[in-house]
């Protein structure tokens, strides 16, 4: 058993279980219906991903300065509710106020944890208690179909550009951002700092404080993408819209090899993780399991995931 | 981690001392300032009770008082278990998951109209000893798989989750014994029994944390798990016993909600993680751990009923209720966190 939990601790192993995890899947999904990656399917698959994608990118962020982020889904459920209201009043404008509401709450989120110093995961079960409640009261309980008139600021986003869906463009230049603020930007190497030791990080100078806020921000604001790209997508908005989006999301990121304790993972990491889970969903609904039993897979593939990827060194006491 | 953390202390305090930290520290120094915090809640829940019955008085009606009674029986119930597993300094994020398994059951064993079981109230036993398991699993996965309880109990909720909505085959069971039903419908002493289950599930939540081993030791672990080891507890077994006798109490609370509502459908547990976690946190629990207990938790459930019956009587839209909610879980942590043993807040 030692011996087990020693491979899995070496760095490169861990790094190397989710893309190798990956090609297994996809080969097993080719060999049992051939051609399934090709043309058409394939461009569903990645459009598929794309939102759960923006999503668990959000998270990524906070999960690597080993914070939690339990408000996402709330956010985007907002954000699809307040496009869906808006589009007809103020068309494509809506689109920077729903967006807007994901960095203001993602922001306030941030506050909440840093200055009021109440842990993450109530924080954002707080806010996004909160949020849920904002989103209920706007739509008054109900989903709202996006008309016609509203329609035209939103069909791009279901077009293709050159055979490939445009929400899987979106997603690939949020990927390509995120990925070059997390490796190039002050934030981001502060961000892995923080994630890898908030004591080293003050002693050095680093203002923990506005990184953990920005990470909070970050995450409210990509939520509200994806929000806004599955109201666009489905056409409607409704308080519980992305309601089973939260555990994939947090799943993708763990089982892309993302370590909750914080500073150590990525983008590019949760990418892995995003398309294994979502193969893994069409895998389940092509085999025959019931759609209701996906999420007890995902539940423990989520544990799973977590008690392998963890560093255990970093929390000397397992609350 | 090869930094020692003690010496850092004077950089962390300059760094993060901001105008709110001084001014929480002046409100809440000394012994007096501390009797005041303790009582904070049941002061809250007074002038609550008071602002309500002068802007609507129909709210101090007895028929209006049973209804709050009422509609605190499954929360109550449920928060309950929630404190124990608070007090330890853990948390438990499959209330819902634990709460629809084991309407699952119920209604899947007693009369309904889905199949053709009849088990009458072991069905109850079942159900109730199903979401036990689920408990017992939480503290198994946290202590053996070492894995903090707040993702190891994210990944349950969802597992109970899926199969009691697979279950039900995504539809509404209506649970047609009438005995069971009889939890809800019929009353003793004008209280219904749900309220009478719910007080003895309170009573039975006492006795543990003030009467027995296991309670002392949730509460030495919740206060400094080193310490606690150091001092003999068997930190795993306590665990482990915490969690099902969490499990335990939303199984209760599943069959209270499951014969109020008639059926068990895949919404019968939305929003309860919410008002179980508001309820323990708004009554003074730290989530820190070692402080506090289940008679704040009685406080704290009041106030959460009474402020939402109190919205109703205002016609406020019931929407908001969850916002209103979230901004008291964050004003009752803030204000009750104990700032000197926190360094870093993840």
């Amino acid at each position: 058993m030692k011996k087990l939990s020693d491979i899995f601790a070496a760095g490169w192993v861990q790094g190397a279980i989710p893309p190798a995890l990956l090609v297994l899947l996809i080969a097993i999904v080719e060999i049992g219906s051939p051609g399934f990656l090709t043309g058409e399917t394939l461009g569903l698959l990645l459009g598929n991903t794309a939102v759960l994608f923006i999503l668990a990118t959000g998270v990524t962020f906070v999960i690597l300065i080993g914070g939690i982020d339990l408000s996402i889904q709330a956010v985007a459920s907002l954000a699809s509710v307040i496009l869906a209201q808006l589009l007809p009043s103020i068309g494509a404008l809506a689109f920077p106020v729903a967006i807007g509401a994901g960095l203001i709450f993602g922001i306030l989120s941030g506050i909440v944890h840093v200055r009021l110093r109440v842990p993450s995961f109530v924080a954002t079960l707080a806010t996004g208690g909160v949020v849920a409640g904002m989103a209920l009261w706007f739509a008054q309980g109900r989903a709202i179909t996006i008309e016609e008139g509203g329609r035209l600021s939103t069909t791009w986003i279901n077009g293709t550009v050159a055979g490939v869906p445009v929400v899987a463009i979106l997603a690939a230049i949020v990927g390509i951002v995120s990925f070059l603020v997390l490796r190039y930007t002050r934030f981001g190497r502060y961000s892995l700092a923080v994630g890898a030791g908030e004591p080293a990080a003050l002693a050095a100078g680093v203002n923990v404080d506005r990184t953990k806020i920005i990470a909070f921000a970050i995450s409210g604001t990509l939520a509200a993408i994806a929000g806004v790209i599955l109201a666009a997508r489905l056409s409607s908005g409704s308080p519980s819209l992305a309601n089973q989006l939260l555990l994939p999301a947090i799943a993708a990121v763990i089982v892309g090899g993302t370590a909750i304790t914080g500073g150590l993972g990525g983008v590019a990491r949760t990418a892995v993780g995003a398309l294994i889970i979502s193969i893994v969903r069409i895998g389940m609904t092509f085999i025959g399991v019931n759609i209701f039993a996906e999420n007890v897979v995902f539940g423990a593939v989520l544990i799973i995931a977590v008690a392998i990827t963890i560093d255990r060194s970093k929390i000397p006491v397992i609350k | 981690m090869t930094i020692n953390s003690e010496t850092m202390k004077p950089v962390t305090n300059l760094e993060r001392t901001s105008a709110m930290d001084a001014v929480f520290a002046r409100f809440f120094r000394g012994e007096a300032a501390r009797r005041l915090r303790t009582f904070a809640p049941l002061i809250v829940l007074v002038v609550l009770c008071i602002l309500i019955t002068i802007a609507n008085p129909n709210f101090i009606e007895l028929r209006n008082l049973i209804r709050i009674a009422n509609s605190a029986a499954v929360p109550l119930t449920l928060a309950m278990g929630m404190t124990f597993i608070i007090l330890m300094g853990s948390i438990d994020l499959s209330v819902e998951g634990a709460l629809s398994i084991a309407a699952m059951v119920l209604v899947l064993l007693a009369t309904n109209d889905a199949n053709a079981n009849d088990y009458g109230w072991l069905a109850v036993v079942a159900a109730i000893a199903a979401s036990t398991a689920m408990g017992v699993l939480n503290g198994i996965i946290q202590t053996v798989l070492r894995i903090p309880s707040f993702m190891a109990t994210l990944g349950v909720w969802f597992i109970g989750l899926g199969i009691s909505v697979f279950m039900l085959g995504g539809s509404a069971i209506r649970l047609m014994d009438n005995s069971i039903r009889s939890l809800a419908l019929e009353r003793f002493l004008g209280l219904p029994l749900a309220v009478w289950v719910a007080a003895a599930a309170f009573l039975l939540a006492i006795v543990i944390q003030y009467h027995t081993r296991l309670g002392r030791h949730i509460l030495a672990i919740g206060g400094g798990e080193d310490v606690a080891e150091l001092s003999g507890v068997n930190l795993q077994r306590v665990r482990i016993t915490a969690f099902g006798v969490a499990g335990f109490f939303f199984g209760v609370a599943g069959v209270l909600a499951a014969a109020q509502l008639g059926q068990s459908n895949a919404v019968i547990a939305d929003g309860r993680l919410f008002a179980a976690v508001t309820a323990v946190v708004v009554g003074g629990t730290a989530l820190t751990g070692g402080e506090g207990g289940v008679l704040n938790t009685l406080v704290g459930v009041l106030i959460v009923t009474v402020l939402a019956n109190g919205m109703v009587l205002l016609g406020i839209s019931p929407y908001v209720q969850q916002t209103v909610q979230g901004l008291m879980i964050i004003a009752a942590v803030a204000l009750s966190l104990d700032r000197l043993r926190l360094k870093i807040v993840k």
